[in-house]
């Protein structure tokens, strides 16, 4: 997506990425990012909660309108919840043992081998 | 509008751990660990810029994101479904966007133990932007939401998928693109 941002913008179309992994985004470099620090698959906000979903719209917007320079990222204020925690888990190998990491890597060679197959039909 | 936080109270000091994810670092430990080789990020030196060429209020705005239609046959794409390659797509899609299309997530990795995208708003702002218009917000919407493929390689992004995804949104007439990755 930020490969997209850059394309459109080097051709002359303004955008702005709505996201939630901030080291990926900056790290390939975009104009500008409204970053939202929830798990991922909320770039738009939290589930059920139109307030945060229009909040979180609003200061996209607002960031399209007013980056005054490329690589510009705002944060939203908004938190997940009081207790960050969750933070901790995501690809979290401490907790895993060596049986369900041989799981894990069983798991994701089926995955690979789907993913390559619909990618060749496609 | 006010922008609101979770009720902490001012000046609460945050927990060592409580800094954005990095999701880079344990994406690489992770898959090590598995004995899979370091995926490389795209890292650009430069960052093009253009600025809006008139007001939100009278802009057409496009949609662009990485959810995939909903293709029934294809296994569990509901909300908290596991890991589904086979819901992948690989080529640029467009769907109208005064429709409510069927979009899921089940084919990337979002955080499954935290979120479960039950609510279709969390990764597919179309409703808040359609609300954003009729207030006057912005000028207008595109008449296609286009949908962006999640293809590992770099290359057939760079060569094939922006490029597609530019042409569309020109035909559209898009004066600015909002982007939202899932």
């Amino acid at each position: 997506m930020s490969l997209a941002a850059r394309h459109l913008e080097a051709n002359g179309l303004p955008t702005v990425i709505m996201g939630c992994a901030k080291d990926i985004v900056e790290h390939c470099g975009v104009p500008r990012f409204l970053f939202s620090d929830f798990p991922l698959g909320n770039s738009a906000g939290r589930p059920f909660d139109r307030e945060s979903q229009a909040q979180t719209l609003e200061l996209a917007l607002r960031v399209l309108e007013t980056a005054p320079a490329a690589r510009t990222t705002v944060q939203s204020p908004l938190r997940w919840s009081e207790d960050a925690s969750w933070k901790l888990d995501f690809n979290d190998l401490s907790k895993l043992t060596p049986e369900a990491l041989a799981e894990r890597r069983r798991e994701f060679e089926v995955v690979k081998s789907v993913a390559k197959s619909k990618r060749e039909s496609a | 509008m006010s922008i609101t936080t979770a009720p902490s109270a001012p000046g609460t000091v945050a927990a060592e751990h409580d800094l954005p994810i990095p999701y880079m670092q344990r994406t690489r430990d992770y898959y090590q660990a598995l004995g899979f080789p370091a995926y490389r990020w795209s890292h650009y030196v430069d960052v093009p810029f253009t600025p809006l060429a008139r007001p939100l209020s009278r802009a057409r705005v496009a949609l662009i994101t990485t959810a995939a239609p909903f293709q029934p046959g294809l296994g569990d794409q509901g909300p908290g479904a596991p890991y589904n390659a086979g819901a992948k797509f690989y080529k640029v899609y467009s769907m109208p966007s005064d429709s409510e299309p069927d979009l899921r997530i089940s084919h990337v990795g979002y955080d499954r133990k935290h979120t479960t995208a039950a609510d279709p708003n969390t990764y597919l702002p179309l409703a808040r932007l359609k609300e954003a218009v009729a207030a006057g917000r912005i000028g207008a919407l595109t008449e296609r939401v286009h949908g962006a493929p999640t293809n590992r390689s770099q290359r057939v992004t760079m060569e094939t998928d922006v490029v597609e995804l530019l042409h569309r949104c020109r035909e559209d007439g898009a004066d600015a693109v909002v982007l939202v990755p899932s």
